[in-house]
């Protein structure tokens, strides 16, 4: 099963780079902290503002490519029905392998992003894991706007959350969150409704 | 020779460990991996119960047993209406709650500071101390897993198992209460589990959450997947290779701090061979289908 191969890629990757950078933290940062930029009463440091603006270009981008041109339609057509995909006459492993560099590539900009505002262990990318999956899960699977959706519903419950509760309760939280939509909700808000017993 | 009978002791934990995770995944196919959030369970039942109110052996496992179980069934719930992937991830966010709560609760848990101290268990008036003991100890525990989960999965229990693994409607249609057996899968899988965190507990008294991560959970399912799943015998292999060629890279002369990434990186890799290529692991007689 393809969840668990990558699992198994996850520990691999992880222990290489704290094998080859070691396990204290490092920081990309250069210069001294500076007090960020007040807008309507809220601090924002300048690297957030790279960070919203990034997002949301990447963000059109990839809905951009995903509606408008023939690769994206070739990865919609992959995900709603290998087999039928297949019949047209799509490279379905092309399709997957290269679904998986744009969606790593994406990744790796949102790691230097957030390494640029706070700083780097190896184990980072456990925690970006985590809320990658949960805000997939929230906004449904296969929906761009729903994982952005995600995103923010998840950001605003686990922030709005240290009001009453400690922050060390955070993750909890989260997947307490994401249990409940398993439970009750299982395709997120947008998600296409997918069932085992189809017949 | 401490060291050997060390080693020995921890594959016997491990074997109990994997077998009953096999019980879950490879017997009704179900994913888990919340399987060290169990082990955890049973390791902090016995260790709180034995500090705080006495050190009763039987009345404590028991007690483990049935929290264990309680919680089994309540993640049981979740695949009752999600599949696959999705189940995967059920599993992973109870596991990431269970650690929270290990973690976090600090005044009941002591937190990241862990529970030194734990008295060792009493069994008809000999304290059980010393190495060799231990060794018998788990030893039993796990000839006695080993046997009850081979008498479970011959019996009509286990073929119904099997008949959901291998296709959920067909076992629907003929009339087995699905919901029934995957939530009694996961309460009896549980419980074994917190058994083997029991023995843990009184073997190393000491405890603290890092020993129950996501990342024991991936270790305990590599070594159900590579030893085999929905094979027994699969289970005790894989817990002695996989425990066993760590150690080997102590002998090559290799610093620990390097040892344990490496150890991490080789089981890993080992984890994505094996889907690739022998997916139903060394004596395995069902492997996990690539979906589509």
């Amino acid at each position: 099963m393809l969840l668990i191969a990558s699992l198994g890629i996850f520990i691999v990757i992880q222990n290489i780079i704290s094998l080859v950078f070691g396990d204290d933290t490092k920081t990309l940062r250069t210069g001294v902290v500076k007090e960020g930029i007040n807008i309507f009463g809220a601090r924002i440091t300048p690297i957030q503002i790279a960070i919203i603006l990034t997002s949301l270009t990447l963000f059109v981008i990839t809905s951009l490519i995903l509606a408008k041109t023939k690769t994206g339609k070739t990865i919609r057509a992959v995900a709603n029905d290998p087999e039928l995909a297949i019949i047209h006459g799509i490279d379905t492993n092309r399709v997957i392998l290269y679904t998986f560099g744009i969606g790593s590539a994406l990744a790796a900009v949102a790691a230097i992003l957030i390494s640029f505002d706070v700083d780097m262990v190896p184990s980072m990318g456990f925690f970006a894991l985590m809320m990658g999956v949960v805000a997939v899960i929230i906004g449904g699977v296969g929906s761009i706007p729903g994982a952005a959706f995600g995103g923010l519903l998840l950001g605003l419950a686990q922030n709005l959350g240290v009001w009453k509760i400690h922050s060390k309760w955070q993750d909890s939280i989260a997947f307490a969150i994401l249990l409940l939509f398993l439970l009750f909700k299982p395709y997120g808000f947008f998600g296409r409704k997918v069932k085992k017993v189809q017949i | 020779m401490n060291y050997i009978l060390h080693i020995f002791i921890l594959i016997c934990i491990y074997i109990i460990l994997s077998i009953s995770l096999n019980l879950i995944s490879g017997y009704a196919g179900l994913i888990s991996v919340a399987h060290a959030a169990f082990y955890g369970i049973g390791a902090y039942v016995v260790a709180l119960l034995a500090l705080n109110l006495g050190n009763y052996f039987l009345l404590n496992i028991l007690c483990a047993i049935i929290l264990a179980g309680i919680l089994g069934a309540i993640i049981a719930i979740p695949s009752l209406r999600i599949h696959d992937d999705y189940f995967v991830i059920a599993t992973f966010g109870f596991q990431i709650i269970v650690f929270g709560v290990m973690n976090n609760w600090v005044s009941l848990t002591k937190g990241p500071l862990g529970i030194p101290g734990i008295p060792q268990p009493a069994l008809f008036g000999i304290t059980i101390s010393s190495h060799l003991q231990f060794l018998i100890f788990t030893g039993i525990f796990a000839i006695l897993t080993f046997l009850f989960t081979k008498r479970l999965v011959n019996s009509p229990f286990g073929r119904v198992l099997k008949a959901i693994r291998e296709d959920e409607i067909f076992a629907l249609a003929l009339g087995k209460n699905v919901i029934k057996y995957k939530i009694l899968v996961f309460i009896i899988g549980a419980s074994i589990a917190s058994v083997a965190g029991c023995l843990y507990a009184w073997y190393i008294t000491f405890i603290d959450p890092t020993s129950f991560t996501v990342q024991e959970s991936i270790f305990i399912l590599s070594i159900v997947i590579i030893g085999g799943t929905g094979n027994l015998w699969g289970s005790v292999l894989g817990a002695v290779v996989l425990l066993t060629i760590p150690e080997i890279l102590r002998f090559l002369g290799m610093p620990n701090a390097i040892a344990a990434n490496v150890r991490q990186i080789l089981y890993g890799s080992l984890l994505v061979l094996f889907m690739l290529y022998r997916p139903q692991g060394l004596l395995g007689e069902f492997a996990f289908k690539r979906k589509g």
